[in-house]
C-alpha cells in the first residue's frame, strides 16, 4: 500500500511540476527573447509578466473550438492527445534527483527506475510524430500537410543519429538505466575531469544535442512550423486547448530532452570534485540533489531559448543532408571510436 | 513559359499540388500573392498575381494639383518614403525648367540616404525573418527609428514625410541635426556589424542565400532589373553616378557589385550600401556646413504650379532601384498624367523565372530579398 | 532559364556551423545580460530602446510634429484665422470645410482680423497630416499640434470643429506644446526686373506662409472667393467639382 501511495505521489508530484516547468518555460521564453531582442516583452500581467502563461491559458481554453469544416474529425481531435500524451509520459524514466530517506524508506528520485530506460525514452519520443502527421492531416490544409510532412520526416531521421549518440553513452556505462548512469557518473575522470558523459563522449554530446534540437522542432530545426513559410505548419488550423496542447507538449518535450541530457552528459545531481551526498543528511540530500539537477535542466532549457533567437532556420532538404550526411556518419564514427577504446583499455 | 493560366484547383494539374501562398501570409509582404504549383516541396511552376493593394495612385494624380500629389507619393514606398517625394519633385521641376539651390540639394541627398539606409534595414530584417532569424530585424528596427528621429525633427512627420516640396525643400535641417547625426551613426553601424556576426558567415544563413534564386546579369538587364538586384548580379548600374542628380557627381562612393545575383549577393550589396550611404551623408553635411545659413532652399516657383505643355521623364536611384516619374502636362494646375515607373513592377515580373525550380523556402527568401514593396508595386 | 552555378568556398569555421553559432550566441548573450541589467532601473523607462507607452511618456516629441489640428489664437487672446480657405483649397485629402463670416462691431477683442471663419471642421478621418494647411496659411492660424493620440469612439467625435480646435490650442497651451513659428525658407532672390514686382511678391507669400500677409496679387482671389463661401458651407470638394466642370466645357 505504502509503495502504491508513493508511486502515486510521485507520478502526479512529477507531472505537476514538469507542467509548471512547461508553464514557466512559456514566460521564460518570451521575456528571454524580448530581453535579446532589446525589448521588455510581455511584463503587464502580474509582477514581471509571470501571470502571462496563466492569461495565455485561459485564453486558450475559454476560446471557441473550430473544427474546419472539410477536417477529417477524428483525426483533428486525437492529432494534439497523441503529441501530448508522449511528451508527459517520457519524463517518466528521467531522474530529478537521487534518492531520499522518508521514515526509513528509501525513496528513488524518479519515477520509475526501468532497466530499458533508453529504450523507453526512444520508443514514446518517437510516438510524437503521429499526433503532428495525423493533426497535419486531418486538418486538410496544404500547409498543415507540408508541415506534417516535413516533421515526420525530420523526426525519423533524426531518431537516427539520437540512437546512435545515445548508443556511445552504453558502451561507456554498460546500462541502459538513467539511474545507473547517473550514479555512475560521480567522482572524477583521468585524475582532474569531473567524471561526467560529456567528458567521456563530447563528440557524442554535441550529436545528441543537435538530434535532440531536432527532435523537438526548435530553431533551427523548427521547420515543421517554420512561420514564414507554411503559416504555422501542422497546427496551423488548429485553435483553443488543442493549440495549446501542441504548444505546450513542445515544452514539455524540452523539459524531458533537458532532464535526458543532464543525466546523460552532465552528471545527474553531481558537482564536480565534491560528494556532497556524503556531508548531507538523506533527506536534505534529496532536496539538494533535486535543486541541482534542476538547476543543471534550466541551463539547458535556456539554451534552447538562448539558440532560438540567435540562429536562422535550416531549409528541408537541408535539414535531411545535414542528418544522413553529416550526422549519421559521424555518430558511427564516435561509436567505433568509443568501442575501439574501450576495447583497448578495458 | 507562364503563358498557361492560373491553375485554380489540384484536380486538373495531375501529380501536382497547387498551394495558395498569399494574398495573406506571413510572408508575402503587403498583399502580395503567388500561386504556386508543388511537386511536394519543390516549385513546378509559380504564377504572381499582382493588383492586391491597388489604389489608383495614378489616376488619382490626375484629379489633384501638383503639389497634392507629394503626400501621395509617400504612399508608394512606405520604407522609404523620402525618395519618392524627391523623385517625384524632380519631374516636376524637369517639367517647368526649375534649377533647385544647391543647398536644398544636399538636403535632399541627406534625407534620401537616410531614406536608403532605413529601407535596406527594413529589408535584411525582413529577410532574416523570413529565413528564422528574427533577432537582427530588432537590432536593425531599432536604429530605423533612430532615423525617424531625425525624419520627425526635420519635418514632424515619421513615415510619409511629405518630404519637400517642388522646387525645393520644405525646412532647412534642425539645429540639432549634428548632434543627432553623430550619434546615429555609430548605432547604425554598431547594427550593420551585429547583423553581420549574426549571419553573414553562419553557415545555415550561407546554405540558405548563397545560390538561392542565382540571376546572370544578362538576364536581369533583359528583365529590366534596377538597383541592388542588378548590381547582385554584377552590372556596376547606379543612377547616382551614371545619371548624376542632386550634386551626387559630388560625392565620392563605391557601388557594390556582387557576382552571382543570389540572396547572399543582394544582401551583402545592401549591406554594403549602407555604409556607403554613411560617408555620402557625411561628406554632403560637410558641404551644407559649407553654405552660408541664409542661402536658398527654394527655386522660384509660381504659387499656382502650372508647367508648360510638354511630357517629362525623370528617374533617380531609390532603396529598391530606377524609381521614375513620368509626367505630363497640358499647362493647366493638375497632371495630365502621371505614370509611376516602380522598381519592383520590373523585378517582381521575373519572379517565377527566379524561384521555378527551387523550394518553397527559397520562394520566401528570394521575395524578400527582391524587396518587393506593394505599395509601389501595385500603385 | 539558364541559372548561373554558384560555388562558394567555406572556410573552415563556416563549414562546421558551431564556432560562427557560438560567436552569434555570444553576442545575443550580450544584448540580454544588458538588458537584464537595464530591467531592475527604476522607473517605466526600464529598457532603454523601448518606452512603455501608455505609461511612459517620456520620449521626446519633435515640436513640430504634425499631430493634432488646433486654430491659434494672437497674443491678446484673439482668433487669428481670417477664414481664406486657403487651407481647404490646398489640402490633398479635402478634409477642411469653413465657412466665412464678416466680423460684428464690438468684436474686436475675439476676431484678430475683419472675417473669421463661422465654422471650421477637420475630418479626422480623411485628413493624411501632410501639413499642408499649416504651410499655406497666411496668418498661422492652423497649425498641426503634438497630440498623436487620436483613438474615438464616434465617428462624429472625430470631426473637429472649432470649438474643439481652439480646445486643442488652449490645451497646448497650457501644457507649453505650443509650435514653435515656422522657420522662413529662403527663397531664391528675383532676379531684378521691375517688370516682375508683382510676381516678386506672389512668390514671397509663398515662401512666407508665417509673417508675410497676402499681398496685391492675392486680395483679388480672395474677394471673388468670399461670396461663395458665404453664401454656403463649401467644401473644398465642391471646388474640385467646379473645376472639374469648367475642365469639362
Amino acid at each position: 500500500m505504502d509503495d502504491w501511495l508513493i508511486a502515486i505521489i510521485k507520478v502526479v508530484g512529477i507531472w505537476v511540476w514538469v507542467l509548471l516547468i512547461a508553464v514557466v518555460m512559456t514566460w521564460v521564453e518570451r521575456r528571454g527573447a524580448a530581453l535579446i531582442q532589446d525589448r521588455p516583452g510581455p511584463n503587464r500581467a502580474g509582477p514581471w509578466g509571470l501571470f502571462q502563461p496563466l492569461a495565455d491559458g485561459i485564453k486558450l481554453f475559454t476560446k471557441e473550438e473550430i473544427i474546419p469544416t472539410k477536417a477529417q474529425k477524428l483525426l483533428y481531435i486525437i492529432g494534439p492527445l497523441l503529441f501530448s500524451v508522449p511528451a508527459f509520459s517520457a519524463y517518466a524514466v528521467v531522474p530529478f534527483g537521487d534518492k531520499i530517506v522518508l521514515g526509513g524508506k528509501e525513496i528513488i528520485l524518479q519515477v520509475s527506475d526501468v532497466n530499458i530506460g533508453f529504450l523507453y525514452i526512444l520508443a514514446i519520443g518517437s510516438m510524437a510524430v503521429y499526433g503532428v502527421i495525423l493533426g497535419g492531416w486531418g486538418s486538410n490544409n496544404k500547409y498543415s500537410i507540408l508541415g506534417g510532412l516535413r516533421s515526420t520526416a525530420q523526426m525519423v531521421s533524426y531518431e537516427v543519429p539520437l540512437g546512435l549518440a545515445l548508443l556511445g553513452i552504453v558502451f561507456v556505462y554498460g546500462t541502459f538505466s538513467l539511474r545507473d548512469i547517473s550514479l555512475a557518473q560521480q567522482g572524477t575522470f583521468l585524475g582532474f575531469l569531473p567524471n561526467w558523459g560529456i567528458f567521456k563522449q563530447p563528440l557524442g554530446f554535441i550529436l545528441f544535442i543537435v538530434a535532440a534540437y531536432a527532435e523537438a522542432n526548435r530553431v533551427p530545426f523548427d521547420l515543421p512550423e517554420a512561420e514564414s513559410e507554411i503559416v504555422s505548419g501542422y497546427h496551423t488550423e488548429y485553435g483553443s486547448m488543442r493549440l495549446g496542447l501542441y504548444l505546450f507538449g513542445e515544452y514539455v518535450n524540452l523539459v524531458t530532452i533537458s532532464g535526458i541530457i543532464v543525466a546523460l552528459y552532465f552528471g545527474s545531481w553531481h558537482i564536480p570534485y565534491i560528494d556532497l551526498g556524503a556531508y548531507l543528511g538523506p533527506i536534505s540530500w534529496g532536496i539538494v540533489s533535486f535543486c541541482i539537477f534542476f538547476l543543471k535542466v534550466s541551463f539547458f532549457l535556456w539554451m534552447f531559448v538562448w539558440v532560438r533567437w540567435t540562429l536562422p532556420r535550416f531549409r528541408y532538404d537541408q535539414v535531411m543532408g545535414l542528418g544522413w550526411r553529416g550526422l549519421i556518419p559521424l555518430a558511427l564514427f564516435n561509436i567505433f571510436i568509443t568501442a575501439l577504446f574501450i576495447q583497448l583499455t578495458v | 513559359m507562364n503563358q498557361n493560366p492560373t491553375p485554380q484547383t489540384s484536380h486538373d494539374t495531375g501529380d501536382y499540388v497547387t498551394v495558395n501562398i498569399g494574398p495573406s501570409h506571413p510572408a508575402m509582404h503587403g498583399t502580395l500573392r503567388v500561386v504556386a504549383l508543388t511537386d511536394g516541396e519543390s516549385l513546378i511552376k509559380v504564377d504572381p498575381e499582382i493588383g492586391y493593394l491597388h489604389r489608383g495612385v495614378e489616376k488619382l494624380g490626375e484629379s489633384l494639383t501638383y503639389h497634392q500629389f507629394i503626400p501621395i507619393t509617400d504612399r508608394l514606398n512606405y520604407c522609404s518614403a523620402i525618395p519618392n517625394n524627391v523623385a517625384y519633385e524632380m519631374a516636376v521641376e524637369k517639367l517647368m525648367g526649375v534649377e533647385v539651390p544647391e543647398k536644398a540639394q544636399l538636403i535632399r541627398v541627406i534625407m534620401m540616404e537616410l531614406a536608403r539606409i532605413a529601407d535596406h534595414q527594413v529589408c535584411i530584417g525582413i529577410l532574416g525573418v523570413d529565413l528564422g532569424a528574427f533577432t537582427p530585424f530588432f537590432y536593425l528596427i531599432i536604429q530605423r527609428e533612430e532615423i525617424y528621429e531625425i525624419f520627425e525633427w526635420f519635418n514632424g512627420a515619421r513615415l510619409t514625410n511629405t518630404f519637400g516640396r517642388i522646387g525645393g525643400v520644405d525646412a532647412d535641417l534642425p539645429d540639432d541635426f549634428e548632434q543627432r547625426w553623430e550619434e546615429l551613426k555609430p548605432g547604425v553601424r554598431k547594427a550593420n556589424d551585429e547583423t553581420e556576426k549574426l549571419l553573414t558567415h553562419n553557415r545555415i544563413w550561407m546554405d540558405r542565400t548563397i545560390g538561392i534564386s542565382a540571376f546572370s546579369a544578362e538576364d536581369a538587364l533583359n528583365w529590366g532589373f534596377t538597383g541592388p538586384c542588378l548590381r547582385a548580379c554584377g552590372v556596376k548600374r547606379d543612377l547616382r553616378i551614371d545619371e548624376p542628380y542632386c550634386m551626387y557627381d559630388k560625392f565620392k562612393f563605391k557601388v557594390p557589385v556582387g557576382k552571382n545575383g543570389d540572396v547572399f549577393d543582394r544582401y551583402i550589396v545592401r549591406m554594403i550600401e549602407m555604409e556607403e550611404s554613411l560617408k555620402i551623408i557625411d561628406q554632403a553635411y560637410k558641404l551644407y556646413k559649407e553654405m552660408p545659413a541664409d542661402a536658398p532652399l527654394m527655386a522660384r516657383v509660381p504659387k499656382v504650379i502650372k508647367p508648360p505643355a510638354g511630357e517629362v521623364y525623370s528617374a533617380l536611384e531609390s532603396p529598391n532601384g530606377e524609381l521614375g516619374f513620368f509626367v505630363k502636362s497640358d499647362g493647366s494646375a493638375k497632371p495630365y498624367r502621371i505614370r509611376i515607373r516602380p522598381p519592383c513592377y520590373m523585378i517582381y515580373q521575373a519572379f517565377p523565372e527566379l524561384v521555378e525550380g527551387e523550394l518553397i523556402a527559397d520562394l520566401v527568401a528570394c521575395l524578400s530579398s527582391l524587396n518587393v514593396i506593394a505599395g509601389e508595386l501595385d500603385r | 532559364m539558364a541559372k548561373p552555378v554558384v560555388k562558394k568556398e567555406y572556410t573552415l569555421s563556416e563549414r562546421i556551423y558551431l564556432w560562427e553559432i557560438l560567436k552569434g550566441m555570444k553576442l545575443t548573450w550580450g544584448h540580454f545580460w544588458f538588458n537584464f541589467k537595464a530591467c531592475w532601473r527604476p522607473g517605466p523607462h526600464t529598457i532603454p530602446t523601448c518606452w512603455q507607452y501608455p505609461e511612459d511618456r517620456t520620449r521626446e516629441i519633435s515640436p513640430i510634429f504634425r499631430g493634432e489640428h488646433m486654430l491659434q489664437r494672437d497674443d491678446k487672446g484673439r482668433e487669428t484665422c481670417i477664414a481664406c480657405g486657403m487651407c481647404a483649397k490646398i489640402c490633398p485629402a479635402q478634409c477642411i470645410t469653413i465657412k466665412k463670416a464678416k466680423r460684428k462691431e464690438g468684436e474686436e477683442d475675439k476676431y484678430a482680423a475683419k472675417t473669421y471663419p463661422a465654422t471650421f471642421e477637420v475630418d479626422l478621418l480623411r485628413c493624411i497630416f501632410c501639413g499642408f494647411c499649416e504651410d499655406v496659411c497666411p496668418k498661422n492660424a492652423i497649425v498641426l499640434g503634438q497630440e498623436y493620440e487620436f483613438a474615438r469612439y464616434t465617428k462624429e467625435e472625430c470631426i473637429l470643429d472649432k470649438r474643439k480646435l481652439l480646445m486643442n490650442y488652449r490645451k497646448a497651451k497650457e501644457e507649453g506644446k505650443l509650435k514653435p513659428p515656422r522657420k522662413r525658407v529662403p527663397v531664391v532672390p528675383a532676379p531684378p526686373k521691375p517688370e516682375k514686382a508683382g510676381k516678386t511678391e506672389g512668390g514671397e507669400s509663398k515662401k512666407g506662409k508665417a509673417a508675410v500677409a497676402g499681398k496685391a496679387k492675392k486680395k483679388p482671389v480672395a474677394k471673388k472667393k468670399a461670396p461663395e463661401k458665404a453664401e454656403s458651407t463649401e467644401k473644398a470638394e465642391g471646388g474640385e467639382k467646379k473645376q472639374a466642370a469648367e475642365k469639362e466645357e
